[in-house]
């Protein structure tokens, strides 16, 4: 019985326009800092060596961040990719170990992870569970059997294609950067260019309005958490060649990085908003402040922190802004 | 009781929002012993001077009297001390604790600093037998007893506090027949026990049952108080809708016949006897090609959720939905592929505000328009015909939606339903909150629509929408189809009074 509000221009129209700009270009623009930051601060940092350093220190997180992205703009999150790369690095280190002839213990490791995130999928659209509480429970899943497999040993049999694309070159070029750039492209064709893609991002602006207008968005999230876990398991299987081992707590380190590069890039904890472009320039956030702290004379046990602090200024904007979304 | 000095009084009660004048000139008063009914359209000012009542609005105009004593409520806690209680429309119960417990909420009786649960049964169970409700176990969680229950359990809690005035919203609205019947009589109880009741429920013929007094409201004001054995529901009807209004609103039927029609063709949507439980009953209707077919009821009569069964949002429990005489099936993906199409209530739950119109309007048909490369500039290019010819301003297909209108975006809405011509279109309150110009362009579509063939189910909450375009009107009351206008000049009042008023028949 309150009065309806009736139909009203928008007033603030400018307001949001400069919101959705500064919104979009705000990571940019931290970047850009912190290279000219670290530019002045060291003269080893903006050296063509360093560019290549960084890039081959965030190859592996790119990969990951792939899959990521396509998860967080359906409004998902997954929090077992880290363990699911040491998963996949174990399961194609260990039926190399055990003899099974090769591509196969590669498409075992990545057949594997794609079958638990699809279960993640399951539980998350068809379910209902929350995908935080799904893949919560699948990080220890994966944990625990990559540590069942290993019997908590490292593994050093490992697949010869997973060595070449971990710590080969190619024309100069390290193969690893180049399995991450064409995953981080292969991801930006899906999304901004396919179908698919399309309903990735309708699905996460406003899930009913999707559901309304037909599309399966079970289907959908269903499909992106598979896809987080292959770029996962893609992830771990070229990084045991990076290492030269597996280890069953290889990868489990980097959740936090992965996903914190992807929001630091700018795409939308709610869904809908953001992509690859954003993510590769979190990465290079991520990548540029890492590598630069080690450059600059900082108190070592310093660089968590600030790396944290950086990152929850970086949430903090991010929900700032998505604040402004309507729907 | 005409004797006994009045409980509480308003003299001269007035509240403005803003610009806007709620309440103006507002006398009322109710007496121990008595349930004073107060009635209005919606917008009338029957929510603000509840409001007022229950303490939620301290900063109103003009005097309140309790007890022979002025005073100005603070808030709603201040009232509930005084012994002023209020039934909200929207329960407030915790369905998972013990009927005890929510007859008992925030105030359990304690023993030692601990809940003291045998004296909480033996009360609650005291209060229940006295409202004539013994055999509710008030040990059992309350979920396990029907939305009456907690109804009560709500009125049990008003009393335990000490409430003196007790004040009811639409306390029936979803409740079943019988469960209205108990809560009436209980209600009368009250009144006969010494206590004062105002009651507002659009459902006049429960009013005039229940009620000692009736006043009605209108654009803020009070109209009349009447005696409610000596007024009737057409009375209370004409009250509430002003005379001009009743002789303004008439409806869209001369030209065409709807038997003529009828005769012609096959109907393109059919649905017999359609049941979801605490949803909608036995509901059967029939859709012509080329008709306008409008479904009215007050909020909350399933007419809202017919039409998401249609579009296959909800499952029924019996009952059939056929579109050119086979199932719809489930989900809105089945729906569309079959032609039907569908505009929900709100423009929120159907549209991606933040993103660009041509990707709100390709998204049903981008598998129909392109492989798995969507091709933009097609998209564009459809979008752009559709968008012109309901007339979206600015009609810029790269638009992000947020940026227009209410009206523009509800024909965005629309829109989308073009670049595939449906069988059938669900259209459910298509302007809702749009100035007269917006609104009436909306109607024009949809009688395009019509005439090109497409079965249009026009579903509203306001008399007004359903008149302007339907030719033949469906009134739905507490899910279930309770009056058809077809072939006669249908106006405001008689669309109200249906909905309002023949519940005797449903029953």
């Amino acid at each position: 019985m309150a009065n309806e509000p009736h139909d009203s221009p928008n007033p603030s129209g400018c307001w949001r326009t400069f919101l959705a700009k500064s919104r979009e270009f705000a990571p940019v623009w931290t970047l850009l800092a912190l290279i000219l930051f670290f530019s002045v601060y060291s003269d080893s940092f903006l050296t063509l060596e360093n560019a290549a350093n960084i890039l081959n220190q965030v190859a592996l997180l790119a990969i990951m961040g792939t899959g990521i992205t396509f998860v967080l703009l359906t409004a998902q999150i997954d929090l077992s990719v880290s363990y699911m790369a040491t998963f996949a690095g174990v399961v194609a280190a260990y039926y190399t170990a055990g003899h099974l002839p090769q591509p196969w213990p590669i498409v075992a490791a990545l057949l594997a992870a794609g079958a638990l995130g699809w279960i993640n999928g399951v539980g998350t659209a068809r379910l209902g569970i929350p995908s935080f509480m799904v893949t919560l429970a699948m990080s220890l899943i994966a944990s625990g059997l990559s540590l069942y497999l290993t019997r908590g040993r490292i593994l050093f049999d490992l697949p010869p294609l997973s060595e070449t694309l971990g710590s080969g070159r190619i024309l100069g070029v390290k193969w690893l950067v180049l399995v991450a750039a064409l995953t981080l492209l292969v991801g930006h064709l899906v999304l901004r260019y396919t179908r698919f893609g399309r309903y990735v991002y309708m699905t996460g602006a406003n899930p009913k309005a999707a559901e309304l207008a037909g599309v399966n968005t079970r289907g959908v999230i269903t499909a992106v958490m598979v896809i987080g876990a292959l770029t996962a398991g893609l992830a771990g299987v070229v990084g045991i060649g990076r290492l030269g081992s597996a280890t069953p707590t290889a990868f489990d380190g980097m959740l936090i990085d992965a996903i914190g590069a992807v929001v630091l890039g700018g795409t939308s904890l709610f869904g809908g908003v953001g992509g690859i472009p954003q993510t590769i320039v979190g990465l290079l956030i991520l990548g540029v402040l890492r590598n630069g702290l080690d450059q600059v004379s900082v108190d070592i046990y310093m660089k968590t922190l600030i790396t944290g602090v950086i990152l929850l200024a970086a949430l903090v904007f991010n929900i700032l802004f998505a604040g402004r979304k309507e729907a | 009781m005409e004797t006994t000095a009045p409980l509480l009084e308003l003299h001269d009660v007035a509240k403005r929002f803003g610009g806007i004048q709620a309440l103006s000139g507002i006398d009322f008063d109710v007496r121990r012993g008595e349930v004073h009914a107060l009635v209005g359209e919606n917008g009338a000012g029957k929510s603000t001077m509840m409001k007022i009542l229950a303490g939620v609005l301290p900063d109103y105009q003009g005097t309140m009297v309790w007890q022979g004593r002025p005073l100005r409520l603070r808030n709603p806690r201040h009232a509930l001390d005084l012994g002023i209680a209020m039934i909200h429309q929207e329960l407030s119960v915790m369905p998972e604790l013990t009927v005890a417990e929510n007859i008992f909420l925030g105030r359990q009786p304690l023993r030692g600093g601990v809940v003291d649960w045998p004296r909480m049964f033996r009360e609650a169970e005291a209060i229940l037998a006295e409202l004539g409700f013994g055999h509710v176990n008030v040990r059992e969680p309350l979920e396990r007893y029907p939305l009456g229950v907690h109804q009560l359990t709500e009125i049990a809690r008003a009393l335990t506090s000490g409430a003196e005035l007790i004040i009811m919203d639409e306390p029936t609205s979803a409740l079943s027949p019988m469960e209205t019947r108990h809560l009436l009589e209980l209600t009368r109880n009250l009144a006969r026990a010494g206590k004062a009741v105002v009651y507002i429920s659009h459902f006049l013929e429960e009013v005039t049952w229940v009620a000692d007094r009736v006043t009605v409201l209108r654009d803020g004001r009070k109209i009349a108080t009447l005696d409610a054995r000596k007024t009737n529901k057409q009375e209370l009807v004409r009250l509430m809708l002003g005379k001009e209004a009743a002789f303004f609103e008439e409806s869209y039927m001369g030209g065409r016949t709807v038997e003529d029609r009828h005769a012609a063709s096959e109907p393109v949507l059919v649905v017999e006897g359609l049941t979801r439980p605490r949803t909608f009953t036995d509901v059967r209707l029939e859709l012509h090609p080329g008709e306008i077919l409008g479904l009215y009821g007050l909020i909350g009569s399933g007419h809202f959720e017919l039409g998401e069964a249609v579009y296959g949002l909800i499952k029924p429990t019996a009952g059939r939905i056929l579109l050119e005489g086979r199932p719809v099936g489930i989900g809105p993906r089945r729906a569309i592929d079959r032609g039907v199409a569908y505009v929900p209530p709100s423009r929120r739950t159907g549209l991606f505000l933040e993103k660009p119109i041509y990707q709100n309007v390709t998204l049903p048909w981008l598998a129909q328009m392109s492989g798995l490369v969507p091709r933009v500039p097609r998209e564009i290019a459809v979008t752009d015909g559709v968008i012109h010819r309901v007339g979206v301003r600015p009609p810029d297909p790269l638009k992000e939606v947020v940026f227009l209108s209410g009206g523009n975006q509800q024909k965005v809405a629309i829109a989308r339903w073009l670049v595939e011509p449906p069988k059938v279109f669900v259209v459910s309150e298509p302007t809702r909150g749009m100035d007269v110009g917006a609104k009436e362009e909306v109607m024009k579509i949809l009688r395009e629509l019509s005439q090109a063939g497409v079965g249009v189910l026009l579903i509203s909450s306001e008399p007004e929408t359903v008149l302007a375009a339907s030719e033949r009107i469906l009134v739905m009351a507490k899910g279930r189809i309770v009056r058809e206008f077809v072939g006669e000049t249908v106006t405001k009042e008689r669309l109200l009074h249906a909905a309002a008023g023949e519940l005797a028949e449903a029953r």
